[in-house]
């Protein structure tokens, strides 16, 4: 079994490479230097000064802090993601774009020079998916040893991805203006804010209430009852139909189908946003499992993690390696230093505040940064201060 | 690209083991695993160092995340639909909270690799080993990862021998999950 598990993952993440490799055009190596060569000479907005000391990714006069700046920051992404969740991307997000001034500093070469505009716009959202798209392939595959896998499904998923790994890079990369990316992630917070906000509603919090009833009421039931394991359970996933419209299997003696067209669509739609945004790819196949397809927890797990191993391939090798896009590795290596001091102060101070209240903060922020960013992306200034 | 001051005090000693042979591409091939290799102990070590502090909640959260996902497969296996998809409910919502608390850890284990890559980066930048047939190239970051796997599964083929993580090793056995499905 465990032979099988790799072969498969073997073979995606060939399949993953050579699709890349095949479709990929020559890569640039160099092109940072050139786009700064192409850029007016002097000291005013959207010019570089050679001599000015060097700040983000060697370009001279670019916003550069002291380093313990950066660990400070990441120590704050780490513990939102250890208390809250998904909003520690958002916020990783947030210090490239705002906190670190990058998207600023981008956005002054708008007219004077918008191949070094486009690059560094390129740059944030790599940054940002190094910082937590690597993060996440490390517990998928932690997942991944945990769960089940049912293969078309991880298949279906998986060629999604590829298709939305290769595609988005293609359209996007050196195409998008800082503004646009700015208003795309303005829209994703926004749905992050949404989700986190009906958690906090009388609505929201009435289900998990009830589905904690349930449980504990089929827990007590079931203390009573021993539990015979038929061969029938012993069995594991059994893929009993394959169809182009209809994909059935039996776990546990129940039979679960999908239409293969929505995890299809849903891995192109999920790893597009990582691929575009940088953040909130990945971990969007658990709840897209679980809440559209209704599958159990047992099997999403270890099929999603499959589909992040092969989405993540595509797009490392994509963004980072064939079109070697280029980031500052230090300041991401410093933010994960931070990263991983705030995870361990997360479940230390956060369990001081209750979880629902801790998520209303977090709405609220939300909101902030979401009409932060629409604004200044789509509408040339933010009508918040700090954004 | 000037070298940022941090690099400095160790540059002579990594590029040391980029000019073992003499001939460029095997010393890069060299130099670069070693680095790998280096970024995979110091990933090992600070990630034990977390791990010691969080391992707790960590394992709270994990065997939350089982209990509710044990009980799904029970509601399941018992034929109770409703059961099945409040507790499958729930075991997603702990799923969530463990892979974020994981993903943060991660960070441990991972900025070990950014940091060798910044300094590849300030030696190797215009780097590019072309690959046959098809036209395109790989950079310091693709010979780097495609070296890093090998010394991923060296170290952990060996590190069961090395005293001081065996030693690891056993102090984060010494408080593994439990899961109680009856409490």
């Amino acid at each position: 079994m465990r032979k099988k598990t790799l072969l498969i993952v073997g073979l995606f993440a060939a399949l993953a490479v050579v699709a890349t490799l095949v479709l990929a055009e020559p890569s640039w190596a160099g092109k940072l230097e050139e786009a700064i060569a192409k850029t007016p000479v002097g000291a005013g907005p959207g010019m570089i000064h050679p001599d000015a000391p060097k700040g983000f990714m060697g370009i001279p006069g670019a916003p550069s802090h002291f380093w313990l700046f950066y660990i400070l920051w990441g120590i704050w992404v780490g513990w939102i993601f250890s208390s809250v969740g998904a909003f520690g991307g958002i916020m990783a997000g947030v210090g490239h774009i705002s906190v670190f001034g990058l998207s600023d500093y981008a956005k002054s070469f708008k007219n004077t020079s918008p191949t070094l505009n486009k690059m560094m716009t390129d740059s944030i959202r790599t940054s940002n998916q190094y910082l937590v798209g690597l993060s996440a392939l490390i517990s998928s595959f932690t997942y991944y040893r945990m769960g089940r896998l049912v293969l078309p499904l991880g298949l279906c998923l998986a060629i999604g991805g590829i298709l939305a790994g290769y595609l988005v890079p293609l359209l996007t990369v050196g195409k998008m203006n800082v503004s646009t990316y700015v208003g795309f992630f303005g829209i994703i917070v926004f749905a992050v804010a949404f989700v986190l906000f009906y958690e906090t509603t009388p609505s929201g919090q009435a289900k998990k209430k009830a589905a904690k009833a349930a449980a504990k009421a089929f827990e007590e039931a079931h203390i009573k009852k021993s539990t015979e394991v038929s061969a029938e359970h012993a069995k594991g996933v059994q893929v009993t139909h394959w169809g182009l419209s209809k994909i059935a299997f039996t776990f546990y003696g129940q039979e679960f189908s999908f239409n293969p067209l929505w995890p299809l669509l849903g891995g192109f739609v999920i790893n597009g946003i990582s691929a575009l945004i940088g953040v909130g790819g990945g971990f969007l196949y658990v709840p897209f499992l679980t809440s559209v397809a209704g599958l159990p927890m047992f099997i999403v797990a270890g099929t999603s993690a499959l589909a992040v191993l092969v989405g993540m391939i595509v797009n490392i090798f994509n963004m980072m390696v064939v079109r070697q896009v280029p980031v500052d590795f230090l300041l991401i290596g410093t933010e994960l230093v931070g990263i991983a001091i705030g995870s361990v102060l997360g479940p230390m101070t956060s369990k001081k505040i209750p979880e629902v209240w801790l998520k209303r903060i977090f709405v609220i922020l939300a909101v902030y940064v979401g009409i932060g960013y629409l604004t200044k992306g789509f509408m040339g200034k933010s009508i918040l201060p700090g954004m | 690209m000037d070298m940022h001051p941090i690099f400095r005090s160790f540059d002579p000693g990594l590029i040391w083991f980029y000019r073992i042979t003499g001939y460029a591409p095997a010393d890069f091939v060299i130099g670069t695993f070693v680095l790998a290799l280096l970024a995979v102990v110091l990933g090992n070590v600070t990630v034990w160092l977390a791990l010691l502090v969080g391992k707790r909640h960590m394992d709270r959260a994990t065997v939350e995340a089982q209990k509710y996902q044990d009980l799904s497969m029970d509601a399941l296996a018992s034929g109770d639909r409703q059961a099945y998809e409040a507790t499958n409910q729930l075991a997603n919502d702990a799923f969530g909270k463990t892979f974020y608390t994981q993903i943060a850890f991660s960070g441990a284990f991972l900025w070990p690799i950014c940091v060798a890559l910044a300094w590849m980066q300030y030696r190797f930048q215009d780097l590019a080993f072309p690959i046959p047939f098809i036209g395109l190239s790989l950079g310091y970051i693709g010979i780097f990862i495609l070296l890093y796997i090998p010394a991923y599964i060296l170290f952990k083929k060996a590190k069961h021998k090395l005293p001081f993580f065996r030693r690891i090793k056993s102090a984060l056995n010494g408080y593994a999950p439990k899961v109680q499905h009856q409490e």
